[in-house]
């Protein structure tokens, strides 16, 4: 693919100011990701994710933060008192050059800015202003706080993951939000599509617009089947272990391969993958009754026998053998087998590197680079999305944003030497 | 035009011959902003949309002018027909539908001369299958120079395992994302209660997508893009990865606790009724105290092995059971009602007919959307999950409607689109080719 069709510098020519917590970060990365230029203004004591960990090397140090370093990338920072009398006249300067602004955080915590950026796009017709806040600008739980937990509650994907009730039908273990972050990652996507269209608009008319995400409700267009059963059969699905959320339960089947790892290994009643299948056992030298008239009978007549049968050869096949082989050996033969990884798994795994999934970004404090995953899809060759640079440090870029805005280093000087910014340049 | 009459997607042209869910995601959310969105499917069973096919279904009784005011119902469906899926109806809201026998070589040569008039094409057939009919992205282009090319698979087409079946929940094992949810091992992962790389791939689609149309539209420049299922589930593995650089930890697993920060108790708690939860974050000293109040039990908090969040870390499964023993007596949405009068961040664990009948949020915010459709009537379907001030989305796009029928813009298309007379779309559905 030619160079010019990569998408990774498409968004060159945006800058995008973010100001606001954890649940923002996610979707500036994405704009960064393709080439937007992201400019992170923060309070002088950092921005909330920088609390934040794992961290890298000090506990609880806002530079060590591995949050703020994975949803950091390509940004650059600046230290701004966001509560200083003055910050409003630097804010509106630093808009004049600015695309999409993007405040993200609880209603009444980013009020005050939302306000404050209403009247700067008020004179600023084609800046489009994006709130990312737990329920949206209105309505009754408006002021409601909210955590990754709680959203992932409400909106509905942890009431379909956890694990199998007794086999009276009680549950004894609760539902289980899937780790990590993930309402901000649902709403963090919105968002950018969201913010992609009104780029679009813009490209149109000329005019700018604002965007109120919910991730309340992001959440909640991500659940799949729970709601159309419940919409048109009235019936509602129940969490299993480690399988889809179900109205009728269905048996759990987990191999486990000679080297200890779990394999989604599953053979769906399809021809094409009975087929597949039958060649699998075969080469595994697995003595079979699929090809059988008897066996054939007992599909038609039942089902579920045969698919206890199925599921008894792939346990014989999976557990005499290496995870990594009974994928390669499957999946050679058109089954869609997987071992259940840790995701570190996948950092040494040919297919992957041969993509460039991983972006190698320098860390210089650590004397390593590491290797953070940086794209969804390739161009064929190169990846769609580019990664260059670490999260930046607090107040990293003040002084350069600045300067750029048009302000004289003297103005500069004078605003650190007041504390009003923090320059870490 | 008046501006407010403007979709972002105005004049944009998507051939979509997705199918199941990933693909179909990404073309719903560009027919929410206006994008023409022509869903191109197999006329016969064996090699239609799977999702036509398999429950849930719609009650036998909804009809045209009918809909969910009818009633739901639970259903096995009515054999031998394609229209009645109700995942289907959801997931393609907003499309037109035409049916087009690809196996067939009239067939492919009808969909290249559609190809020649649109600016994107989007597939997620198995990895192998578009070259099998020979419309792959070089041989597209050179029909359509400026095409941009979506394919979406489970690995992604481009490297070692790019001709490897997969399933959503296949790419979601190999990534990672499995095995991260759960309770810590010794337990299995808990894994996901649906396929979330269903989803987020669509989604991305959609965001590259229209980076790309802005491209074309400025530049006249295409491209292709390869979307990876399992490459996406990485890229949503949180910090792990970095953690497991940094520290050589391998990546476990915490329940619903919270190993990132101080804030304990962190997780679901049992209320009133069977299977009923609540979620609690507690994210400071003060919420820990606000929480021991509301719970009629101040002493807590004054108690040694609760006083701070690293005591109560390390005492977390009897802090748990204390609280559960107070919860299970109270109602689940009094309990978050209370909660969050004192700013504490709870959550009913909320089930669909909490979200659809209930949630006073959704209604007030108009989150689920009525649409029509022609053969089973007006059921909700999810809306899109902001709010833009000047181009708002559609999730019913330019027909204003669910999900097309098998077909249904046979007409619209063969005839309006490509100009096709009567007598040749009578004799493309003798061949059975539409």
């Amino acid at each position: 693919m030619s160079a010019e069709q990569n998408l990774s510098a498409s968004l060159r020519q945006v800058t995008v100011i973010e100001i606001g917590d954890q649940s923002g970060d996610y979707c500036a990365m994405m704009l960064a990701g393709l080439g937007a230029k992201v400019i992170k203004i923060e309070p002088l004591e950092g921005a909330p994710s920088r609390k934040l960990g794992p961290f890298a090397t000090v506990d609880r140090d806002p530079e060590s933060s591995l949050f703020f370093w994975r949803y950091g990338l390509n940004k650059k920072s600046l230290a701004l008192d966001l509560d200083h009398q003055e910050s409003g006249a630097i804010l509106t300067r630093l808009a004049a050059h600015a695309d999409i602004v993007l405040l993200s955080g609880q209603y009444l915590a980013i009020r005050r800015q939302l306000e404050l950026w209403r009247g700067i796009a008020a004179d600023r017709p084609r800046l489009i202003l994006c709130t990312i806040t737990p329920f949206g600008l209105d309505g009754p739980y408006r002021d409601f706080t909210a955590t990754d937990l709680t959203h992932l509650a409400l909106g509905g994907i942890m009431a379909m993951c956890g694990y199998d009730a007794g086999k009276d039908g009680h549950y004894d273990t609760p539902p289980i939000a899937p780790a990590m972050w993930h309402s901000y990652h649902i709403a963090g996507e919105y968002a950018s599509i969201a913010i992609m269209a009104a780029l679009h608009f813009r490209d149109l008319t000329g005019e700018g617009q604002s965007i109120d995400l919910s991730i309340n409700e992001a959440v909640n267009t991500c659940t799949e089947l729970s709601m159309p059963i419940y919409i048109h059969n009235g019936e509602v699905v129940r969490r299993q272990t480690a399988r889809h959320a179900f109205v009728n339960p269905s048996p759990l089947r987990l191999p486990t391969s000679s080297d200890g790892v779990r394999m989604l290994a599953a053979v769906s009643p399809f021809p094409r993958e009975i087929k597949s299948f039958v060649r699998l056992a075969d080469e595994c030298g697995i003595e079979h009754q699929l090809t059988s008239a008897e066996f054939a009978q007992t599909e038609k007549q039942n089902p579920a026998a045969a698919a206890d049968y199925r599921a008894e050869l792939v346990e014989r096949i999976v557990s005499s053998r290496p995870a990594q082989q009974s994928f390669l050996r499957a999946q050679h033969h058109g089954l869609p087998w997987a071992p259940i990884r840790r995701p570190e798994e996948n950092l040494e795994d040919p297919h992957f590197i041969s993509r460039h999934t991983f972006a190698s970004i320098d860390h210089p404090e650590l004397a390593r680079e590491l290797s953070y995953p940086g794209t969804v899809a390739s161009d064929g060759a190169e990846p769609h999305m580019r990664y260059t640079r670490r999260a930046p440090r607090l107040g990293g870029h003040t002084h350069q944003i600045l300067l750029e805005a048009g302000f004289t280093p003297a103005e500069v000087e004078d605003l650190s030497a007041r504390k009003i910014i923090l320059d870490r340049s | 035009m008046h501006s407010d009459k403007v979709r972002p997607l105005r004049g944009t042209r998507v051939i979509d011959l997705t199918w199941v869910q990933v693909g179909p995601q990404t073309t719903r959310l560009l027919a929410t902003f206006g994008a023409e969105i022509i869903r191109v499917e197999c006329p016969y069973p064996n090699g239609m949309d799977v999702v036509r096919q398999v429950p849930p279904f719609t009650p036998n009784h909804a009809t045209p002018d009918g809909g969910r005011i009818q009633g739901a119902a639970p259903s096995t469906g009515i054999p031998g027909n394609y229209n009645r899926s109700a995942l289907f109806n959801n997931t393609n809201a907003g499309k037109y539908g035409i049916t087009l026998d690809l196996n067939h070589p009239k067939g492919r040569e009808l969909l290249k001369r559609l190809v020649t008039t649109a600016n994107v094409l989007s597939e997620n057939f198995s990895p192998d299958q578009m070259r099998k009919w020979n419309l792959t992205y070089e041989e597209i282009r050179q029909i359509n120079p400026q095409i941009i090319y979506l394919q979406t698979t489970g690995m992604g087409k481009a490297g070692v395992y790019g001709n490897f079946a997969s399933y959503g929940p296949t790419a979601q094992a190999l990534s990672g994302l499995t095995f991260m949810s759960g309770l810590p091992e010794q337990s299995l992962p808990a894994g996901w209660g649906f396929s979330y790389l269903d989803h987020s791939p669509g989604y991305f689609g959609a965001f590259l997508l229209m980076a790309a149309l802005r491209r074309q539209r400025d530049e006249k420049i295409g491209c292709y893009i390869d979307m990876s299922q399992a490459e996406t589930g990485l890229m949503l593995s949180g910090t792990s990865l970095l953690e497991f650089q940094i520290s050589g930890r391998p990546t476990t697993r915490y329940g619903n606790r919270m190993p990132y920060a101080e804030w304990v108790p962190h997780g679901a708690f049992r209320c009133k009724g069977e299977d009923n939860w609540i979620a609690i974050s507690i994210q400071s000293e003060i919420e820990w105290r606000l929480l021991c109040e509301e719970l009629g039990s101040p002493e807590w908090s004054r108690a040694g092995k609760f006083a701070t969040a690293a005591s109560r870390r390390d005492n977390q499964d009897e802090l748990e059971t204390l609280l559960t023993s107070r919860t299970v007596e109270l109602d689940r949405f009094d309990l978050m009602h209370r909660l969050q009068l004192r700013g504490i961040a709870a959550g009913v664990v909320q089930k669909a007919p909490d979200r659809l009948d209930l949630d006073p949020q959704l209604k007030a915010r108009g989150f689920y959307v009525d649409l029509p459709s022609s053969e089973i009537g007006t059921w909700p379907v999810d809306g899109f999950p902001a709010r833009l001030s000047r181009s708002p989305a559609k999730v019913g796009g330019l027909p204003g409607r669910a999900a097309p029928k098998l077909g249904e813009d046979n007409q619209k298309i063969y005839r309006d689109l490509l100009g096709l007379s009567d007598a040749e779309i009578s004799a493309l559905r003798e061949e059975k080719i539409i």
